[in-house]
């Protein structure tokens, strides 16, 4: 943008606005800038006349319109030379005083730095442009990547350039971005497999790590053509690759543990250091190794993964001195299992659970001489008889003893209802889902909410 | 008595172990244990849902007696779901719940200290914060003005960890602005301090703005989202809370002891009563005393409150939005539902944490007492707008962005890469990620844990 001074007086409008404004002449800057930076080159002109222009007028486009034709103008002077094309009356006007005082602007909107007068920018389509930019809404949207523009000549600036290149990686991917083409071109999981087998053969911690590390993070490492981050990469991890050896007394984990570590923090300390050139992140890229290491394999302030964790428990912990180790998740399985195969009918009524006031009678005659059952029926028993510690549950366990569990355990193999019950009986048919609530079915149909005990009672 | 039932049963017994006429309790094998555990709870959790008091009684007791928060994975889960059920049967009583809760201290160090351990010990918001940096990343290149807003600011590593990424842009880091919400001022102040203080460091140009507020009354213009800046939105595990905004008028009382009050038939007519995991299929399908246009699934037009809020999220124009939440669900219509599908979830997480830590180490204790317990009780025992953790599979999170007008932006490639080494490199071997609809899974042994998306406004 050159600073080119209004080529004319105002017209009568803009003159109305500008009066309307407050003025402000600033022959000193009233409170010095918070940055000494500033966007013109050189002083700003201390005699510049300050001019504060309304949202509207900034953002107003077409201001002079031909009564003809409604064709819109930015300026007057356009619109009389267009006036000319219908044979109308025009005048070009000239400047009033050949003496024409700078004019700098300001903008209206009280947050902006460009507020403050010290901060005014010197063009009228500058300013304009910088509203429009920064306080106006974005309305013009890039097709291709929906990057959004308020001024429409950025936004075909931008469309110029929006995926006009393309990359493309020897795994197929396809990439606008040169950035994450290049990333992924560090990690893509075809070459990482000849890595792999880099890695494997190499023993050597230093040099190995190096070498295979180099390979994993770049196709084939004497490829010139890499672009400036790969390239980058590779001194990047030289250098971090001799300062391993002596982390890697530090870290217990195997080389290759000790690789990924590297290979993870190289490309973050690529990311982080861009294309700042192969000596600068030898300093920077050393602490974030450090950092990686110390908080082992990762960015190095989140992602902590206690490779190096002293504290004790951190470790693998023992198993539980119990020879059934299962998981809790395996024990549900297994549960599910067991109940399934109990035989049970849809899930749908199994998850009717306490409504399905199903067959508690039918299932009475037919599970009366499971001994099993009994705890079912026992169990409603209770309903009728308060004092619960005088019955055992059917099977010993007021106190939850273990004779309980025996009559649980008793059928697991045994296509008897662990529960004794479904809720058709041995229907025969599993659920497919094979779920706890598999399980559930059989206890769905076990309790009427009507409280029938109707049960055998065992004694 | 005793001797009665057990001798009676053991000749069912197929279990070596329990050959005498009195097994001990301590002889049972934890795997026998862990399933009588989980026949206690579902059998249990039929009987508080049908509100059996009595027999529930006796049932949580023998549920106790096996139980204890310092056994063997299933038996500490068992303690955890026995006190909830318990909880809720009280809740019966609410003179009496309220008078034992009434002594309750909770101090916001506790919390960020559980907080804390939950972000150290399990590899999920690691892995969430990778991927949200590597969204964000990738979403605001080349923007010079970025403001991100932080639904749940609680964790400072993930802003640390951006701006190391921020500052070394090869353009120089941009303005920085972060809004966080909480609706703790402590935890706000501290979080500002540690990012004001590190942003310093790195010098780049930050602003912290603290929300003090919850999440369902929170005031959008408070956010002070400008035109001209890019928006990023986080939301870590909180959306979740705001379905339960939309339960209070449809608050059905508590099931425990008096009513049987497994809610079948709710209000609402478009509620399948059997919307069970298994029947997400029956939930997509329009209902016919469906009163609402919308075209999509039955539940998320029940979603007043989050509706609006995902389309004022929407409509705030962000250029990306990160959301992590657990993939489980808990939020079933019936009491039953819930407690299967906690039970597995929580069957997985107590697995990695079996995985990880020894049984005597406090930090366990503190994670499964202080996060999980927490979250079983709300899940078993509240109901209503009390019941705030609604946690939901993704695929109605992916239904109720693109009902707000988000569309979904698949995760970096890179960020996904980074977030597998990362969680090979780890300890336990269980954790397993994939990749869904662009969505991430973060899963132990197959389960699906959490979920991660990137989302962003389709126009």
């Amino acid at each position: 943008m050159t600073t080119e001074p209004p080529p004319m007086p105002l017209s009568g409008e803009e003159a109305a606005t500008l009066s309307a404004l407050d003025l402000e002449t600033a022959p000193q800057p009233p409170a010095p800038p918070l940055k000494k930076k500033r966007n013109l080159p050189g002083m700003p002109d201390p005699d510049a006349e300050v001019i504060a222009l309304s949202p509207k007028t900034l953002l107003a486009t077409n201001r002079f319109v031909c009564e003809i034709c409604n064709k819109g103008f930015q300026r007057d002077q356009n619109l009389q030379l267009h006036r000319r094309g219908h044979n109308l009356p025009w005048k070009l006007r000239q400047r009033a005083t050949k003496e024409v005082r700078k004019r700098v602007y300001v903008c209206p909107e009280p947050s902006c730095v460009h507020h403050n007068p010290s901060r005014a920018l010197g063009d009228l389509t500058g300013i304009k442009k910088h509203f429009c930019r920064k306080h106006g809404e974005k309305k013009l949207k890039c097709e291709r990547c929906s990057k959004k523009y308020a001024v429409q000549s950025d936004w075909k600036a931008h469309m110029k350039t929006c995926g006009t290149r393309e990359y493309r990686c020897g795994c197929g991917t396809l990439f606008s971005r040169r950035d994450s083409f290049v990333t992924h071109r560090a990690f893509c999981d075809a070459l990482a497999e000849e890595s792999a087998k880099a890695q494997t053969l190499s023993t050597d911690d230093k040099d190995g790590v190096g070498a295979g590390v180099t390979a994993a993070s770049s196709s084939s490492p004497p490829q010139p053509p890499l672009t400036p981050s790969t390239s980058v990469v590779s001194p990047t991890l030289s250098i971090q690759s001799s300062e391993i050896p002596e982390n890697a007394t530090r870290l217990s984990p195997p080389t290759t543990c000790v690789a990924k570590a590297v290979t993870t923090s190289t490309v973050l300390a690529t990311v982080l250091a861009s294309s700042a050139g192969a000596a600068a992140p030898s300093t920077t890229s050393f602490p974030n190794v450090t950092a990686a290491t110390s908080l082992s394999l990762s960015v190095p302030l989140y992602l902590s993964n206690n490779v190096n964790d002293p504290r004790h428990h951190y470790t693998a912990c023992p198993q539980p001195s119990t020879t059934a180790a299962l998981s809790a998740t395996a024990l549900l399985q297994k549960a599910a299992q067991m109940g399934a195969a109990s035989s049970n009918t849809s899930l749908l009524r199994g998850l009717g659970l306490a409504t399905s006031s199903t067959g508690y009678h039918p299932q009475d005659e037919s599970g009366i001489d499971n001994p099993i059952m009994q705890w079912n029926m026992s169990s409603h028993v209770k309903q009728e008889n308060p004092s619960l510690a005088d019955h055992n549950l059917g099977l010993g366990l007021p106190c939850g003893d273990p004779g309980f569990a025996d009559v649980m355990m008793g059928s697991p193999p045994m296509t008897r209802d662990l529960l004794g019950l479904g809720i058709g009986g041995n229907g025969g048919d599993n659920v497919s889902r094979g779920g706890l609530s598999a399980l559930l079915t059989s206890f769905g149909g076990n309790f009427d909410s009507s409280g029938d005990a109707g049960g055998v009672r065992h004694q | 008595m005793q001797e009665e039932g057990s001798s009676s049963v053991t000749s069912l017994s197929l279990s070596p172990s329990l050959g005498s006429p009195r097994p001990m309790l301590k002889e049972l094998r934890s795997e026998e244990r862990g399933l009588c555990l989980i026949h206690l709870l579902l059998t249990c959790g039929n009987h508080v849902a049908a509100g059996n008091v009595e027999t529930a009684n006796v049932l949580l007791g023998q549920s106790s007696m096996l139980a204890s928060p310092e056994g063997d994975t299933m038996q500490r889960i068992a303690a955890y779901f026995t006190e909830a059920l318990a909880d809720r049967m009280l809740k019966a009583w609410p003179g009496l719940h309220r008078a034992l809760n009434s002594t309750r201290i909770v101090m916001v160090s506790e919390e960020v200290l559980t907080r804390k351990l939950f972000y150290e010990i399990f590899p999920f918001m690691k892995i969430a914060f990778v991927l949200t940096n590597q969204a964000i990343i990738e979403a605001m290149q080349g923007e010079k003005m970025i403001h991100i807003i932080d639904l749940n600011a609680v964790e400072s590593a993930q802003w640390l960890a951006l701006f190391q990424i921020l500052s070394a842009r090869p353009e120089g880091p941009p303005h920085l602005r972060i809004t966080g919400v909480h609706h703790k001022k402590e935890i706000l102040d501290q979080i500002a301090y540690r990012l004001v203080e590190e942003a310093e460091k790195l010098d780049i140009p930050f602003q912290f703005n603290p929300v003090v507020s919850k999440l369902e009354s929170l005031d959008f213009e408070k956010l002070r989202v400008k035109t001209g800046e890019a928006l990023a939105i986080i939301s870590m595990l909180q959306l979740h809370s705001l379905l339960a905004c939309d339960d209070e008028g449809r608050r059905n009382p508590h099931l425990a002891g008096t009513s049987n009050a497994i809610p079948r038939q709710r209000r609402q007519p478009m509620f399948q009563s059997s919307s069970s995991e298994k029947d997400t299929a029956n939930e997509y399908a329009p209902s016919p005393d469906s009163s609402s246009s919308s075209p999509a699934s039955l539940t998320t037009s029940n979603s007043k409150h989050m509706e609006s809020f995902l389309n004022a999220l929407c409509g705030l124009s962000p250029k990306v939005m990160v959301v992590t939440e657990q993939d489980s669900n808990h939020n079933g219509l019936t009491l039953m539902e819930r407690l299967l599908e906690a039970l597995y979830s929580y069957a997985a997480l107590f697995d990695c944490l079996e995985c990880r830590l020894p049984r005597t180490s406090l930090e366990r204790l503190r994670v499964e007492k202080m996060l999980f317990g927490e979250e079983i009780k709300n899940i078993v025992a509240c109901e209503g707008f009390e019941r705030r953790e609604r946690h939901e599979k993704l695929d109605k999170w992916i239904q109720r962005f693109y009902l707000a007008g988000f569309g979904n932006m698949p995760l970096s490639y890179f960020g996904m890469l980074q977030a597998k080494r990362f969680l090979q490199s780890y300890r336990c071997d269980g954790y397993k990620m994939r990749e869904e609809n662009g969505c991430v899974l973060i899963c132990w042994q197959d389960r699906p844990l959490f979920s991660v998306s990137a989302w962003r406004p389709r126009k």
